[in-house]
């Protein structure tokens, strides 16, 4: 089966700065969700560039359902793109913008105003797409603009932090109608920062930093790598001492450092040792006041990452 | 899917159209009611002016040299320009600084043609109203023949102009900074140099569709350059030429540019 995309080295500069290293990989043809997973800066927004048609490669190959997209007529015919950020053309309507998208994108009437009837349906927003873009909330404007993208039907579906600002009730809905477009057989592309959101979404994942393509895998095998990351926990306790003779006898602990009413102890696979840390609290062997993790934020994560795991 | 509706592109003129009809909304908002003030408002205050007066005083009639005092002076060399500096930054530079040009860059539409589709309108919205304000020239004491030619002078300026400044809006950062240089300095500055310099001014075309002041300048407003005149019918092809290349090159610098989602021109 001939992929969807592929890249074959291909690499982005700006200017002096590398936006991309030259990366390889290929997703194959059929539906399913691909999570872009990295830090802000890693790279992401930049492949994505790449692969819908907006850069040109600075170096090697960048080739979707076989051509190169860079201004390429018939492969962005096949792409929707979503791209990251609250834009929208200001003084218009949304389903106004949306007929013209439709009719750059090739639709003519009667098929136009079934397209567009289909995709302000598929994003519920039949109630609300006759209303200008400055009078929409940012969840709505993220619908419309998924909306635009689903108008010529594409086969491959880009979007780029598709969650930012995104309201937590707005997200789990734009999660499921991504679950649904990827079983009607649509092939997805999401980037994100947060682990967690992909995690919700895709069955597989490319992990991006700093340019660089660090791992592929599904969710699980990611999950497993970022568990090796040591992560900090401030257990906070009125008899740190104890806190401390508990945690030296545990195999997770990797460091331990004493601070005023606290213990703070850098522990991996924290799935693992959490369960027990409580179990422990709860048999009153242990007097928590309270628990604070100091760095689980991605870029630690990659960080860990790049130095002795990529 | 069918592998035929995947692979359609809409054409040039379904592009232009598309884009006409989707952003006709704009021009009838801010933007575009200032730039039919800027074109009716000489004429439109002379008028009130004159009718006031006339009904002051209990005159009849207008004189000749108010419409061309107000054609050369006013619209010409002052609301015209800034008309063209209005309309240029609604065109494709819009999309560019509301960073919707990637939006319309990954649909099948030809890149080239966006820069005219949306210039186009503002063009037409502009030369809809200065069709109006030549009209009015006509109330103010204009001949006929000569309010047309006005008309047809300002038109072809204008959509010159608004060629002009949307490449310069394409090309640089500060696109209008250098285009009211160009048209505000350059333009005046070139009366005292090499009289065939002119012709590489906007004003020299408009006058040579619509006749000069030389019969109003007075001796003290005489400079030492030698009137360069071309026939009309050239000057007009020539602004219509001058614009055409320049949606040209607009439309060759999107296409070949790599322009990211900052909006801004990807090195890459």
């Amino acid at each position: 089966m001939s992929p969807v995309l592929s890249l074959e080295r291909a690499s982005l500069r700006y200017g002096d700065i590398l936006g991309l290293s030259p990366t390889t990989f290929e997703l194959p043809d059929g539906g399913g969700i691909t999570g872009l997973l990295g830090p802000n800066g890693a790279g992401k927004s930049t492949l994505i560039q790449l692969l819908s048609g907006l850069l040109p490669p600075s170096g090697g190959e960048v080739l979707v359902f076989g051509q190169a997209p860079f201004r390429n007529p018939a492969v962005l015919s096949r792409i929707g793109f979503v791209p990251e950020g609250d834009r929208f053309p200001a003084g218009l309507r949304a389903d106004r913008w949306l007929k013209m998208m439709g009719e750059l994108s090739g639709l003519s009437e009667p098929a136009l105003s079934e397209s567009i009837a289909r995709a302000i349906a598929t994003v519920g927003m039949e109630a609300h797409a006759s209303k200008p873009f400055a009078r929409m909330s940012k969840g709505m404007r993220q619908k419309i603009r998924l909306a635009q993208a689903l108008l010529h039907e594409p086969q491959l579906l880009i979007l780029d932090e598709p969650f930012n600002g995104v309201d937590p009730a707005s997200r789990l809905e734009l999660m499921a109608l991504l679950r649904d477009l990827a079983a009607q057989g649509r092939r997805i592309l999401v980037s994100s920062h947060i682990l967690g959101e992909v995690a919700m979404l895709t069955d597989r994942i490319l992990l991006l930093f700093r340019g660089r393509l660090l791992a592929e895998g599904s969710v699980p095998e990611i999950r497993e790598l970022l568990d090796r990351h040591p992560v900090e926990l401030r257990v906070g306790t009125e008899d740190a001492q104890a806190v401390a003779s508990w945690a030296v006898a545990q195999e997770e602990l990797v460091g331990l450092r004493m601070e005023e009413g606290a213990t703070v102890l850098a522990v991996r696979n924290p799935r693992t040792f959490l369960p027990r840390l409580q179990t422990a609290m709860l048999s009153g062997r242990l007097p928590l006041r309270s628990l604070e993790p100091l760095d689980l934020n991605l870029d630690a994560v990659f960080r860990f990452l790049t130095k002795d795991n990529a | 899917m069918e592998e035929s509706r995947m692979n359609r592109a809409p054409s040039p003129l379904r592009t232009i159209c598309a884009l006409t009809r989707g952003y006709l909304p704009r021009v009838t908002q801010a933007r575009g009611w200032v730039l039919a003030a800027l074109a009716l408002a000489p004429v439109g205050l002379a008028f009130a002016i004159h009718f006031t007066t006339s009904i002051i005083h209990h005159t009849e009639g207008v004189s000749p040299r108010l419409a061309l005092d107000l054609f050369h002076g006013v619209l010409v060399r002052l609301m015209l320009p800034v008309m063209a500096l209005v309309a240029a930054p609604a065109g494709i530079r819009e999309d560019l600084e509301q960073r919707t040009l990637p939006l319309m860059l990954t649909r099948p539409a030809s890149a080239w043609v966006l820069p005219f589709g949306k210039g186009v309108l503002w063009f037409g919205w502009g030369a809809l109203w200065l069709l109006v304000s030549s009209f009015g020239l006509l109330l103010l004491g204009a001949e006929p023949q000569e309010a047309a030619f006005m008309a047809l002078a300002v038109i072809s300026a204008f959509w010159a102009m608004l060629a002009f400044m949307s490449l310069l809006g394409l090309q640089f950062k500060r696109g209008t900074l250098w285009g009211a240089i160009f048209l505000f300095i350059w333009d005046p500055l070139v009366r005292v140099m090499p009289g065939n310099l002119q012709r590489i001014t906007f004003l020299h075309y408009i006058e040579s569709i619509a006749g000069s002041r030389g019969a109003a300048v007075s001796k003290a407003q005489f400079l030492a350059q030698e009137q360069i005149s071309t026939p009309w019918w050239i000057a007009a092809l020539a602004l219509f030429a001058f614009g055409a290349l320049c949606w040209a090159l607009c439309g060759r610098k999107l296409h070949a540019t790599p322009i990211g989602l900052a909006g801004a021109e990807a090195e890459g």
